[in-house]
C-alpha cells in the first residue's frame, strides 16, 4: 500500500515509499529481487558485486541469535561480468534497482560502477567495509584518505548517483562522512564487527571466526551515528540497521535519514515485511501530524 | 545452535549411514536440519527417520558428509532446525518417487501400503527399496544393475499416474522436471521436494532461491501447480557464487 505520505524521492529517485532492501539480503538472484519489488519495497540494493567470481566462505555463513544476526558470507558474488542477466530480470518490476560495488580500491571502485551503470542501475552504493588491503583485519571505510579517492573516482566514472555506505567499526565517523563528501548521499550504517563461540564444540559458531552483526539489537547504534553525521554534516543520509517497524523507520528519519534500508528483518518477518511497515508508517505519520514522511527528516536533532 | 549425541549408528548401502540421535521435536516429514561439523562446515540434511530416536542417513559426498561418516555412538551432532515447511500427507495410495539420496527425505513416509519408485544411477544408490511392500515398489537403475534398466521417469511410465491419490518426488532436477511434464494435467495430487545450493537456511543469503522463493524456508516442499509456474525450475539455477547456469 503506497499512501501519497510515503512518496518521497532520494537524489532525483522517485520512491513510492521510503523502504529499500538492504545490500547483502534476497539480493542474489533477480528473480528474488523482482519478488521483492512486487512485494512492496520501494527500491532494492544489489548483493555487492566485485570483479571476479567468489564462492565465498562455507557454511555455518549466518549464527542467529535472539533480534540479532550475526554473518560472514564473505562477498559471495558471480562478479560483474555475470550480473547483468540478474539486474535486468529485477528490473522488469519498472522501480528503481541499485548496484551495489565493492573493490581493493579506487581503480576497481571506478571500474565496477561504470559496469554497472550500464547495467542500467539508478545509483551506485559503495560497500566500504570490505577488508583494506593495506591494513590487517581493518576496512577500506576506516581509512578517510581511501574512501576519499574512491568517492571521487567513482563520482568521475559515472553520471548516476553515487550512495557510499559507511562502517559503523571506526572512531570519528563524521571525519569519514567528510571523506565521503563527494558522494550524492550516505548510506548508514554497515554491519559492526562481533563473533560467538559454540561452547559445546568449542569452536567459533562462523567458519570465517569474525562476522558481522545486524538486526534489532544495532538499532541504536544506527541511529546514534545517523544523528551524529546530518548533526554535523547536513547531508543526505539512507538510515540502515535493525529495522523492523514502522516506528523504526520514523526514529532513522527524524534522526536525519531521508529513506531507509530493510534487511535483517526478513530473517523473521518474511518479504511482506515491506508492506506491512508502508501501512503501518502512513498511519503513524498521520496520526503524528505529517502529511509527507520528508517533512519529518532531523526533526529531532537539536540546534 | 542444538546438540545432540549420537545413540546409534548402521550402514544402510555402500557409503550410505544411518545415524540415529535424540532429539525432542515434532517433525514433518521433508523437514531438514543445518548440520555442523565443528571448524569444517554445515550442509543441509533430511530427516529420515521422525520417530524415537530421530535419523539421518548421509552419503559421504563432500567434505563436511564425509567427516560426519567418521562420527561414532557417544559423540554429538550439531544443528540447526527443524527447517522447510514438509510434505502434507494426504489420499490413501501414495506413491513415493526417489532419486538417489533424494529417497531420505521421502523415507519418513513409507508405510505398509504405500507404493514407490527407488531409482539410482546403480544397485548401490538404491536406498531403502527392502523397507517397501515388495510388490509394491520398482527399482530403476541407470546401468540396469538393479530391477528396471532406465530412469525414475521411465518406470513411471509403466504406471497409472490418476490411478494414485497423491505422489511425493524427490530427486535430482533434471529428474523431477521430466516427471514434472509427465504429470502436468493429469488428475493427482502432486509434491516436489527441491534442492539448491543452500547456506544460511533462514530465508536471507538468497543462495537457494527459485523464482523468488526461498527454498530454505518457504519449501522445500511445493506443489505441482507452483513449480509448473516457476521459470528457473528444471531450466536455469545460480551456483554457489550466485553465477546464473543453465541446466
Amino acid at each position: 500500500m503506497n499512501s501519497e505520505r510515503l512518496r518521497t524521492e532520494i537524489c532525483g529517485i522517485k520512491l513510492d515509499n521510503p523502504l529499500i532492501l538492504a545490500s547483502g539480503i534476497l539480493d542474489e538472484n533477480g528473480y528474488t529481487m523482482a519478488r521483492i519489488l512486487r512485494e512492496g519495497a520501494a527500491a532494492v540494493v544489489t548483493k555487492s558485486i566485485g570483479s571476479d567470481e567468489r564462492t565465498g566462505y562455507m557454511p555455518p555463513v549466518v549464527s542467529p541469535g535472539d533480534g540479532y544476526l550475526l554473518n560472514a558470507i564473505g562477498l559471495t558474488n558471480p562478479g560483474i561480468d555475470n550480473y547483468g542477466e540478474e539486474i535486468a530480470i529485477a528490473r522488469e518490476v519498472g522501480k528503481p534497482v541499485i548496484g551495489s560495488i565493492f573493490g581493493k580500491d579506487a581503480e576497481e571502485f571506478s571500474t565496477l560502477a561504470g559496469k554497472m551503470e550500464s547495467f542500467g542501475v539508478s545509483a551506485l552504493e559503495l560497500n566500504l567495509s570490505c577488508p583494506h588491503v593495506k591494513g590487517f583485519g581493518s576496512e577500506i571505510g576506516s581509512d578517510p584518505d581511501a574512501v576519499e579517492e574512491i568517492v571521487n573516482e567513482v563520482k568521475r566514472a559515472v553520471s548516476i548517483p553515487v550512495f557510499a555506505k559507511l562502517s559503523p567499526n571506526v572512531t570519528d565517523i563524521v571525519q569519514i562522512a567528510k571523506a565521503a563528501e563527494a558522494a550524492d548521499a550516505l548510506v548508514l550504517i554497515n554491519t559492526i564487527r562481533g563473533m560467538a563461540i559454540d561452547v559445546f564444540a568449542r569452536k567459533p559458531s562462523l567458519t570465517n571466526v569474525y562476522g558481522g552483526l545486524s538486526g534489532r539489537a544495532i538499532k541504536p547504534v544506527g541511529v546514534r551515528l545517523v544523528y551524529e553525521v546530518k548533526k554535523e554534516t547536513g547531508r543526505t543520509i539512507i538510515g540502515v540497521g535493525g529495522i523492523s517497524c514502522a516506528q523504526d523507520v520514523l526514529e532513522y528519519v527524524m534522526a536525519g535519514s531521508s529513506c531507509v534500508e530493510l534487511g535483517t528483518v526478513l530473517m523473521e518477518e518474511g518479504k511482506g515485511i515491506f508492506s506491512k511497515v508502508s501501512t503501518e508508517l502512513s498511519i503513524l505519520l498521520d496520526q503524528l501530524g505529517f502529511d509527507n514522511i520528508s517533512d519529518a527528516v532531523g526533526v529531532a536533532i537539536s540546534k | 545452535m542444538i546438540n545432540s549425541v549420537i545413540t546409534g549408528i548402521s550402514d544402510v548401502a555402500a557409503n550410505v549411514r544411518k545415524i540415529d540421535f535424540k532429539w525432542d521435536q515434532k517433525l514433518l516429514p521433508g523437514q531438514f536440519i543445518m548440520l555442523w561439523y565443528p571448524g569444517v562446515g554445515e550442509i543441509p540434511m533430511s530427516i529420515s527417520h521422525l520417530g524415537d530416536p530421530k535419523s539421518i542417513t548421509v552419503k559421504a559426498y563432500g567434505t563436511v558428509s564425509s567427516k560426519i561418516m567418521e562420527l561414532g555412538k557417544g559423540d554429538r551432532l550439531y544443528f540447526r532446525g527443524p527447517l522447510g515447511n514438509g510434505f502434507n500427507v494426504r489420499g490413501k495410495k501414495r506413491l513415493l518417487i526417489g532419486g538417489g539420496s533424494g529417497m531420505a527425505s521421502l523415507h519418513p513416509m513409507i508405510e505398509r501400503g504405500v507404493h514407490g519408485i527407488v531409482a539410482g544411477r546403480t544397485s548401490a544408490d538404491l536406498i531403502f527399496l527392502d523397507e517397501f511392500d515388495q510388490d509394491r515398489v520398482l527399482a530403476a537403475s541407470d546401468d540396469g544393475s538393479s530391477g528396471f534398466k532406465g530412469t525414475a521417469l521411465d518406470a513411471l511410465k509403466t504406471l497409472d499416474p490418476e490411478s494414485f491419490d497423491s505422489i511425493y518426488v524427490c530427486g535430482p532436477e533434471a529428474m523431477m522436471f521430466g516427471i514434472m511434464k509427465h504429470l502436468a494435467g493429469k488428475n493427482v495430487y502432486v509434491e516436489f521436494s527441491l534442492e539448491r545450493s543452500m547456506k544460511c537456511g533462514i530465508g536471507v543469503c538468497d543462495s537457494c532461491s527459485i523464482d523468488g522463493n526461498q527454498i530454505c524456508t518457504q519449501g522445500p516442499v511445493f506443489s505441482l501447480e507452483s513449480v509448473m509456474k516457476m521459470r528457473e525450475f528444471g531450466l536455469t539455477r545460480l551456483t554457489t557464487s550466485g553465477k546464473r547456469i543453465r541446466f
